[in-house]
């Protein structure tokens, strides 16, 4: 599998490289993590935590594609020393394939548009919340459509994933489709709403019987998933507030109750100028609302500040500077507190202009 | 340790510059309109001494992006805003407003000797993705066709490209050139090239060819006749307001449109 898939990257990497119009974006992030649990230093690390090497081929004015590598992922299955290599994006987009202005399909390992988890630009350090508390995966293999509103009013999107996001190799995959339906409108400048849902169902052939024991999966588990977006912008001010809701059912497992997991996630931005950005974080997860004490509460407080930007304004050198605490619900659990400082730097290229 | 973090994050509040701008109007973005920025912002200086216009190129990608970062009060753009900047900037509270300034035909440049004096848009499209090579295939001279363009970022190329090419992908052998300037300065001098440039930009050392039988003239271009005709634009953060609000009324007036068709454009009115 790993070498079919290597020749594939090979043979498309050189194939857009060779004769398309390409953009090369590289984009790494080294960190120092200092972390606490109840006066105990619990990890003093210093580490290139992330890499990305993008390349996005334009085929024809209306045909470009995106191919991700992930490098130095979190995902446990890395090969030796905490190295891991995965692809993240591998599709293709055809813009108005569709007689719909401003559109476009999207064929392959492509982004999951639910929250706010496709456009996440980790304006903290932290990830996206839909991400971070494992609602969804950031990417799965699908087809999609999706587009702008007239004027400026918003995107909406409509997708049919293959259910098991990119992390996941193996056997034990998920052979049910997933479904989103993803709508953000801007009806005043700076004023944002918007909402996904996702109706997801997994068969996979072991699963936690809720003490931790693996047991063979009686049918299959059903999620239903949504989220709502609000986003403020006036100003040097901005507040993105989400909440997230998943509903989780055994539909076929005797004695089996719903579970309820809610997410509640507020981050406020204060632009001090182009350089310098204030930012706070304040996330409440609760993975069953109808378990006591089980929830978690975790505060973000820091810094952006941009040594570096390109001639569009985007970002190319950047320290993050994020305190964070960890509060659980919980008053005999220990609480946690994290410092991170971490130094983003990016790098792009066009090639083959055309 | 909670002290000292709280004590470094204030104190870089203090050490982080918070630049205070005065009677200062700052430019940037399209090739195209730049000399029309630049030279309505000379005599706008002259008669307003204090006030500071400070005026860059870049593109209209780059003019653009200024607007939505709040970097710029001006973004030039000799395209219009797509769809994709639009949600964008309208998300982050910036509300892009287009003041057309000027209006503009991309002329179809060619050789001084170059016996071809007309072109169908058909023609353009198939000489640009590599269908006809050769100016004989066209009643011109037995000499292969050397295509010019413009780099990607370039609002001229975006325009060119949707309303010539309706976005077919260039031919790979095409020169993509970074200003107007540097495409009719390369024609000028290769006998079989064909390149596009504002009207602003054409010299007396290349020839325009007509389109669809049409010459991009003042009549041709404000009635959108010509077939590749298009408007600049200034965009600013809302409606301009203050010394940015001047300026404008400055360029959309008489003087200033006088200014406009001095440097080789077609006034709005």
């Amino acid at each position: 599998m790993k070498k079919t898939l290597l020749i594939v990257i090979i043979a498309v990497l050189a194939f857009g490289v060779l004769n398309a119009e390409t953009k090369l974006k590289m984009e790494l992030w080294n960190r120092w993590t200092y972390a606490m649990e109840d006066g105990e230093v619990t990890e003093n690390e210093m580490a290139l935590k992330r890499g990305y090497l993008r390349l996005e081929p334009k085929f024809t004015g209306k045909i470009k594609g995106r191919f991700n590598l992930d490098f130095y992922s979190s995902d446990s299955n890395s090969d030796a020393a905490g190295v891991g290599i995965k692809l993240k994006y591998a599709y293709l987009d055809f813009s108005e394939l569709l007689p719909v202005a401003n559109s476009k399909v999207t064929i392959g390992l492509m982004k999951t548009y639910f929250g706010t988890i496709y456009d996440w630009d980790y304006t903290t350090i932290d990830k996206d919340p839909s991400d971070k508390y494992k609602f969804v995966s950031s990417t799965d293999y699908g087809l999609g459509f999706g587009g702008y509103l007239p004027n400026g009013m918003g995107t909406y999107n409509l997708a049919a994933y293959n259910g098991e996001g990119y992390k996941k190799v193996g056997d034990n995959i998920n052979k049910d489709m997933n479904f989103v339906a993803n709508l953000r409108v801007t009806p005043i400048v700076g004023v944002t709403v918007g909402g996904s849902y996702m109706m997801k169902t997994k068969n996979d052939s072991q699963i936690d019987d809720g003490t931790g024991e693996m047991i063979d999966n009686p049918d299959r588990i059903q999620y239903n998933m949504m989220a709502g977006v609000g986003k403020l912008a006036f100003g040097k001010f901005s507040l993105l507030a989400q909440y997230l809701n998943k509903i989780t059912t055994m539909p076929n497992m005797d004695g089996s109750e719903d579970e309820t997991e809610t997410v509640i996630s507020l981050l406020p931005v204060f632009k001090v100028n182009n350089q310098f950005d204030i930012i706070g974080r304040y996330d409440i997860n609760d993975p069953n609302t109808d378990a006591e004490n089980d929830a978690e509460t975790t505060i973000t407080a820091g810094f952006n500040y941009h040594i570096l930007r390109d001639s569009k304004n985007n970002p190319k050198l950047f320290v993050q500077t994020n305190y964070q605490m960890v509060q659980p619900e919980d008053e005999d659990a220990n609480s946690e507190s994290e410092l991170a400082i971490q130094l983003r730097w990016i790098f792009s290229e066009t090639i083959n202009k055309k | 340790m909670k002290k000292t973090i709280v004590i470094l994050a204030l104190l870089s509040l203090f050490v982080m510059p918070i630049f205070a701008r005065g009677d200062q109007i700052t430019i940037s973005g399209s090739t195209t309109v730049l000399p029309i920025a630049q030279a309505t912002a000379e005599v706008f200086m002259d008669n307003n001494p204090e006030i500071n216009i400070s005026v860059r190129g870049g593109g209209s990608s780059v003019g653009i992006a200024g607007i939505m970062a709040g970097t710029v009060d001006i973004g030039d753009a000799s395209r219009h805003i797509k769809a994709k900047e639009l949600a964008k900037a309208r998300e982050s509270g910036i509300n892009p407003v287009e003041n057309v300034v000027a209006n503009d035909g991309i002329a179809i440049v060619v050789h001084k000797n170059n016996s071809v004096k007309n072109l169908t848009l058909q023609q353009i499209q198939d000489i640009y993705t590599g269908k006809i090579s050769n100016w004989k295939e066209i009643g011109g001279p037995k000499l292969p066709i050397v295509v010019i363009s413009r780099d990607v970022s370039s609002g001229t190329f975006e325009v060119f490209n949707v309303m010539a090419l309706k976005k077919m992908q260039q031919v790979d052998s095409a020169l993509m050139l970074a200003s107007n300037n540097a495409v009719v300065s390369t024609i000028s001098t290769t006998p079989g090239a064909i390149g596009y440039a504002g009207l602003g930009y054409i010299t007396g050392n290349v020839n325009v060819v007509k389109v669809n039988d049409i010459t991009p003239t003042k009549r041709t271009i404000q009635s959108k006749e010509y077939p590749i005709a298009r408007t600049l634009h200034m965009y600013t953060n809302g409606n301009p307001k203050g010394l940015v609000k001047q300026y404008i009324d400055f360029v959309l007036s008489p003087e200033g449109q006088k200014i406009v068709e001095e440097q080789g454009f077609i006034s709005v009115k």
